[in-house]
């Protein structure tokens, strides 16, 4: 899992910053293409859900995304790693 | 999932940056979600404001209504067809002013509704003007030399008026909130959850909150549990600048629109 | 039978399943029958805490898919117009008896009127258009309380039937019949936008709980039903197709009944000055005159005015100081003469002959 803040929909309250607390949201520091400062990421792997999740089979925590006004902030789901053949062509 | 009951082409939303109304969608729109809810089975209803807002971005049936009047709409839909869940979003001033009549009678009918109610102390829609929840002594537009009028508890009222389950939690607590209103769902009958909630635009910007965190520690730290108060307190009074949270009250008292358990 | 009895029988034939309502002289008859009659037809009775709250709950009911009414009577009326405009905006069927009393405020609570009749036309703010009809007999009760709930189906607008507290409370002998015609709305069709017209400038009806996800505000809305209130284009097509989708079939859903085309003098009437009129002209003395009973009073079907080709003057007796008289005048070139009459009593037929000879003789009433 991997978390991610929708810059279309961030209005920047930084309402994350406060809650988190793992502190892995960080106030922005340049206005985006809108305006907003939107958070930036701080090794966003230290988040429980992203590491856990899948071991516990529910979500954690979770509090960034449910006090998140603007419903910005989502887990995505990444693909699962796939070990591929490298060929090597002569 | 609770994205999936979002109108994904309808947000961003109208609200302003740091609003509480979009944490507390979230928390209801979670707690619907974790109950496994049919998205086709579900009513959200609300009146006029802010906080009415919310039933429009959100992918079920809902009922938009006019300013006050959302418990009068939910009962004719609850009534009608009980095996309908119907929510109802309203603000404090939707709800305590001019729908005070239609929510203490909705109280004492006890008719199977959850109602969720943004408080944010002021009528934000309109601008800021003071709202029968505005502290004493707080400024807003129509009360520029502080409000001097005391404030409705809105809880206190739900339980005086006779609903089964009243909770009052704020934009903060909001794995509580959520809690509070899978617990509201589940128990027949009217259910309140007043939710204190942050205007850092129209209240916050008037009392020293501007920001939007801010606020958010100004509601942490007025917020005090009503377990804790009840169990230390000695039955001396809150203080003024302080309110309760948690569960009011939790019964069983004959309900109306309750879907036939078949 | 009584009128306001009949109005319930007729809206139970009709199958309405829901009524909410609040105590009004003369209307609360209706409430009654319906509190006796709809739990044992498994229907919902639910007596609110005000009129605003009434109109409120059968629009929330009517949502559900079921048919709907309340009935209420002058002050009451005036507490529902915002919900009036709002079952207008969100095309909402739903069906409102008005048993007419005297006002202006509390007025005359145990006499007739007919005062409300530009108030529910014109009484919630902003455009729009209704359907309003008047009964003048216990039957007629029964019989347009029916055609009301079809009228709401069909045009999804809130309808109303204007009776009288003389009409409410009147016993008559009625015939009821064993099932009444009932038009349904048509549905909503698979893939089409829940606001999106059809070429008859109505949008198909899905109820609550179908899946269809209607959002219904009562803001300006785009056809899905999202609020879109700052676009001028917008709001001017919505109201204008709200207003156009009842007044463009004015005429071919016109309820009427004219006795005597060819008559000098004749009476516009509804409601219970009907049958006073009745008397008027069907006496021998009173020759040359002939009316227009109209049961369907807005939309205002004007073209039925130029049926009577040797019309001297129009009289319109009504239980108000000249309301559709007014209406009257705005389609006509010949003279109008309002016979209003306030104070809760019926007009004497010995008035209105009076009327005709003063204006046969010359005169000006």
């Amino acid at each position: 899992m991997k978390l991610d803040i929708d810059e279309s929909r961030c209005k920047g309250c930084n309402l994350c910053t406060m809650v988190c607390p793992y502190r892995i949201y960080q106030p922005g520091t340049a206005p985006n293409r809108r305006g907003i400062y939107v958070p930036h990421l701080d090794q966003p792997e230290r988040c429980p859900n992203a590491r856990l999740q899948q071991i516990y089979g529910r979500r954690l925590c979770g509090v960034c995304a449910l006090i998140c006004p603007d419903q910005a902030i989502r887990w995505e789901k990444e693909k699962p790693y796939e070990p591929h053949n490298v060929v090597i062509e002569y | 999932m609770r994205d999936d009951w979002l109108r994904a082409d309808r947000l961003p939303h109208i609200y302003c940056a740091g609003c509480g109304n979009g944490t507390i969608m979230n928390c209801v729109l979670e707690a619907v979600d974790q109950l496994g809810w049919n998205m086709d089975e579900t009513v959200f209803v609300s009146g006029i404001g802010c906080s009415s807002r919310a039933p429009g971005y959100i992918r079920t049936d809902s009922l938009h209504t006019t300013h006050g009047r959302a418990l009068a709409f939910a009962t004719g839909v609850k009534m009608a067809n009980p095996s309908l869940h119907v929510l109802v979003f309203t603000g404090d001033g939707d709800l305590s002013a001019i729908g005070g009549n239609h929510f203490i009678h909705a109280c004492r009918r006890n008719i199977d509704l959850t109602v969720v109610c943004m408080n944010n102390y002021i009528y934000g829609m309109t601008g800021g003007q003071g709202s029968p929840t505005t502290p004493i002594g707080k400024t807003s537009t129509t009360t520029p030399y502080g409000a001097a009028e005391m404030p409705f508890d809105l809880a206190e009222l739900a339980v005086a008026a006779g609903a089964n389950y009243v909770a009052r939690w704020t934009s903060y607590h909001v794995t509580e909130l959520t809690k509070a209103v899978v617990a509201g769902i589940q128990t027949p009958g009217f259910s309140f959850i007043e939710v204190r909630c942050q205007c850092p635009t129209s209240y916050g910007r008037r009392n020293k909150y501007r920001q939007p965190g801010d606020f958010i520690t100004y509601l942490r730290e007025s917020a005090v549990l009503k377990d804790r108060w009840d169990r230390s307190s000695a039955g001396e009074e809150l203080p003024s600048e302080k309110f309760l949270i948690g569960e009011f009250v939790r019964r069983s008292r004959p309900a109306m629109g309750v879907p036939d358990e078949a | 039978m009584q009128g306001n009895v009949a109005c319930a029988e007729g809206a139970l034939a009709a199958g309405c399943t829901f009524f909410a309502g609040y105590p009004i002289t003369p209307s609360t008859e209706v409430a009654e029958h319906m509190a006796a009659k709809l739990p044992k037809r498994k229907g919902c009775f639910i007596q609110m805490e005000d009129e605003i709250a009434s109109m409120a709950a059968i629009i929330g009911a009517a949502w559900t898919g079921v048919r709907a009414m309340t009935a209420t009577s002058g002050p009451g009326f005036s507490l529902m117009m915002e919900n009036i405009g709002y079952a207008v905006m969100s095309e909402t069927p739903c069906v409102l008896i008005n048993v007419q009393r005297g006002g202006p405020s509390t007025g005359q609570p145990t006499m007739a009127a007919q005062g409300d009749m530009m108030q529910v036309r014109f009484g919630s703010h902003g455009d729009f258009s209704i359907i309003a009809l008047a009964p003048s007999t216990v039957q007629e009760c029964f019989e347009l309380t029916a055609k009301a709930f079809n009228l709401a189906d069909q045009f999804r607008c809130p309808v109303f039937l204007m009776a009288d507290e003389v009409i409410g409370h009147m016993r008559e002998r009625i015939t009821i019949p064993d099932s009444v015609q009932i038009v349904r709305p048509k549905p909503l069709q698979e893939g089409m936008l829940p606001f999106a017209p059809e070429d008859d400038l109505i949008p198909g009806f899905a109820a609550f709980g179908t899946g269809r996800k209607i959002p219904v505000t009562g803001l300006t809305h785009n056809e899905k039903g999202y609020p879109d209130s700052t676009n001028p284009a917008r709001h001017e097509s919505l109201v204008r197709r709200l207003v156009d989708k009842i007044e463009t079939v004015r005429h071919s859903i016109a309820d009427y009944e004219i006795v005597n085309e060819e008559a000098e003098y004749v009476f516009v009437c509804y409601g219970s000055p009907v049958r006073t009129v009745q008397e008027v002209v069907q006496r021998a003395k009173t020759p040359g005159t002939g009316y227009l009973h109209l049961r369907m009073i807005w939309p205002f079907p004007e073209q039925l005015l130029s049926r009577f080709p040797n019309v001297k003057a129009f009289i319109v007796p009504e239980l108000n100081l000249g309301m559709i008289s007014r209406e009257v005048e705005r389609h006509v070139c010949v003279p109008v003469i309002s016979a209003g009459k306030i104070g809760g009593e019926l007009h004497a037929p010995d008035e209105l002959v009076a009327i005709v000879e003063q204006l046969r003789s010359g005169g000006c009433p």
